[in-house]
C-alpha cells in the first residue's frame, strides 16, 4: 500500500462508520419514534443554530470566554507559581505541602463554596474553571523548571541577567516542552469544569443550553449542544497543538538530535 | 580608585582560596594563589579531578571562596563582572536550544537587540555569519563551540575564562580552535584564562601556566612560557624550547597525578 494509502484507508473506515452510526440512528428514530430518539435533521438543525445568532451569543461565546478565561488565569498562575517554585528550591518545604493538598481536591467539590463565595456569577464559574485547570500547568513548570541545565543558568548570571530576567529568559523557556504537556491535560479539565459550573445557577452558557432543553424535552438540542462541546474541544485541542508546534518547534528538532545522539 | 591605579592592578588576583563543596566537606580548592597581569594568557593544568572547574566558579565570581579573596582589578565581586565573560565545558549544554545562532550570540549582550552590528562582528570574528539562522543544535560541534566563543566576546570583555573549551571536538576542530582563540586575543587585546588537562594546549597558548596539585588544590608552580607570538601550529610545537617547557609541565603533572593514585 501507498503511504499516501495507509493515511487514508483510516479515514475512510472512521467516515464509513460515522455514516453508518448515522444512518442506523436515523432509521431507528423514523421506525421508533421516541423522546430519546430525535431525528438526525432535527440535532443538526440544533446544531447550526448554536453557531450563530442569538444562540451563539447567549450559548457558545459566553462559554468560550470562561473558558479562555479561566484557562489563560490557570496558565499564568501555573506558569509563574510553577517556574519560581522550580527555581527556588528553599521556597519548596513553605509552599509545597498547601499545593499537594489543594491539587487532590476535584475542582467539582469547590463549586458550591465558590458559589456561595462568589454567587451566580461570571467570576465564580471563571475561578471554578481556572482551579480545575492551574494545578497540571503548575506542576508541569515546577518540574521543567527544575530540570533546567544549570550551565544555562550559568551563562545567564556570568552575562549578567537579574535573578528575575533568567526565571523569563531561560527557565520558563527552558520548561516550555513541559509546561505545554501539562497545558494539554489542563484544557480538558477546563472543559469539563466549563460545563458543570453552567449546570449551576446560570442562564447562559452551553452547559446551561443543554440544562434547560432537556427539562423542555427538546431532546435533539441536549444532543446538538453535547456535539457542540464535543467540537470546541476538537477545536481548541487542536489549536493548543498548532501553537505548541509553532512554539516548540526547537524542541522537536533538538531532542530529536540528542536522543538519536544517546541511541 | 581611579582608573589609572585600576589599569596597574592585575586583571585577577587570586589569593590564598580555599574552598569546600559542599559545605564542610573536604576542601576541593587549598591555599590557592596566583596572579593575572592584563593581556596575559594564563593555562591553568592539573591532575584530572582536581578542581580545576570549581576553581573556575570562584575565578568567574559564580562561586565565592570559603576563606581568601579573588580580586578583579583590584575589587571583590559578588556576581561575574561585566567585563569577564565565560567560555564553558559543554557547549551544547551551554547554548540555549530554542534560540538561534544569531540569538545565541546576542544573549551575551542581554540580547539587546539593538546591537545588530557588534553580533554580526562576533559571527565574522568566528566565522559563523552563514550558519547565523540555524539552531545550535543544527550544527556541527566545533561551529557549536565558535557560537559559544562568540557569545563571549560580544561584549568585548576584558578578560576570557575558558573552562576546557576544546575538550569534546574531534582533533582537527581543536587545532583550529585553538588557533581561532589566540588570533582573537591578540587582535581584541584579551586577558585569557584557560583551564584545561591538555598540556600540550597549555604550553602552546599561553604566556603563563599554572600546575595546580591534586585535591585539595593548590599552585605547584608557575611556569613562564616565553615562546614567541605569533605561534604556529608546527613550528612552534617544534622548537626545542616548546619541547622543554613541554617536558617540565608534564613532568609536574604526571608527579600530581601519581601522588593521587598512590
Amino acid at each position: 500500500m501507498t503511504a499516501k494509502g495507509r493515511h487514508i484507508a483510516p479515514l475512510a473506515w472512521q467516515a464509513a462508520t460515522i455514516l453508518a452510526l448515522v444512518a442506523v440512528w436515523q432509521w431507528a428514530a423514523l421506525t421508533y419514534p421516541a423522546v430519546y430518539l430525535p431525528p438526525i435533521e432535527r440535532i443538526a438543525r440544533g446544531y447550526i443554530q448554536l453557531w450563530h445568532g442569538e444562540l451563539l451569543h447567549s450559548a457558545l461565546l459566553p462559554s468560550l470566554r470562561r473558558l479562555g478565561l479561566g484557562f489563560a488565569i490557570a496558565i499564568l498562575a501555573g506558569c509563574v507559581t510553577g517556574v519560581v517554585l522550580g527555581s527556588l528550591r528553599s521556597l519548596d518545604p513553605w509552599v509545597r505541602p498547601t499545593i499537594e493538598y489543594l491539587r487532590y481536591i476535584p475542582a467539582v467539590a469547590i463549586l458550591p463554596a465558590s458559589l456561595i463565595l462568589f454567587g451566580a456569577t461570571d467570576q465564580m464559574r471563571i475561578f471554578v474553571i481556572a482551579f480545575g485547570s492551574v494545578f497540571p500547568v503548575l506542576i508541569a513548570a515546577t518540574d521543567g523548571a527544575r530540570r533546567v541545565d544549570p550551565i544555562l543558568l550559568d551563562v545567564a548570571r556570568a552575562v549578567g541577567l537579574s535573578t528575575a530576567e533568567r526565571l523569563v529568559r531561560v527557565v520558563l523557556p527552558a520548561s516550555l516542552p513541559s509546561i505545554f504537556s501539562g497545558m494539554r491535560v489542563a484544557l480538558s479539565i477546563a472543559l469539563v469544569m466549563m460545563v458543570i459550573s453552567e449546570l449551576i445557577a446560570a442562564d447562559d452558557g452551553l452547559g446551561f443550553y443543554i440544562l434547560r432543553n432537556q427539562r423542555l424535552f427538546q431532546t435533539a438540542n441536549v444532543y446538538a449542544g453535547v456535539l457542540t462541546i464535543g467540537t470546541v474541544g476538537l477545536g481548541l485541542t487542536l489549536a493548543l497543538l498548532a501553537v505548541e508546534k509553532r512554539v516548540l518547534s526547537w524542541h522537536r528538532g533538538w531532542r530529536g538530535l540528542t536522543e538519536t545522539g544517546r541511541g | 580608585m581611579d582608573e589609572s591605579a585600576a589599569m596597574n592592578e592585575p586583571i585577577l588576583a587570586v589569593d590564598n582560596i580555599t574552598k569546600a563543596f559542599p559545605a564542610g566537606a573536604t576542601p576541593i580548592l587549598n591555599g590557592l594563589t596566583f596572579r593575572q597581569e592584563p593581556g596575559q594568557f594564563v593555562a591553568v593544568v592539573g591532575p584530572s579531578g582536581c578542581g580545576k572547574t570549581t576553581l573556575l566558579r570562584c575565578i568567574a565570581s559564580l562561586m565565592q571562596p570559603d576563606t581568601g579573596s579573588v580580586l578583579h582589578r583590584g575589587r571583590h565581586f559578588d556576581n561575574p563582572p561585566p567585563w569577564l565573560s565565560v567560555v564553558f565545558q559543554d557547549y551544547n549544554r551551554s547554548l540555549f536550544p530554542w534560540l538561534s545562532v544569531r540569538r545565541n550570540v546576542a544573549f551575551g549582550l542581554r540580547g539587546s537587540g539593538a546591537d545588530d552590528k557588534r553580533v554580526d562582528e562576533a559571527l565574522r570574528a568566528v566565522n559563523l555569519e552563514h550558519a547565523a539562522d540555524l539552531y545550535p543544535w543544527q550544527v556541527s560541534g566545533g561551529m557549536q563551540q565558535r557560537c559559544a566563543l562568540a557569545r563571549s566576546i560580544v561584549v568585548s570583555p576584558n578578560l576570557l575564562l575558558l573552562d576546557e573549551p576544546f575538550a569534546s571536538v574531534d582533533a582537527q576542530t581543536r587545532i583550529d580552535l585553538q588557533d581561532m582563540v589566540m588570533e582573537i586575543c591578540q587582535t581584541m587585546s584579551l586577558s585569557a584564562l584557560l583551564v584545561t588537562h591538555d598540556i600540550d594546549e597549555a604550553v602552546f597558548m599561553a604566556d603563563k601556566v599554572v600546575v595546580l596539585s591534586t585535591r585539595p588544590a593548590r599552585v605547584v608552580e608557575e611556569i613562564a612560557i616565553d615562546l614567541p607570538r605569533p605561534r604556529d601550529q608546527l613550528a612552534t610545537k617544534e622548537t626545542p624550547e616548546f619541547l622543554h617547557l613541554r617536558h617540565r609541565v608534564y613532568t609536574l603533572v604526571r608527579k600530581q597525578a601519581q601522588k593521587s593514585s598512590r
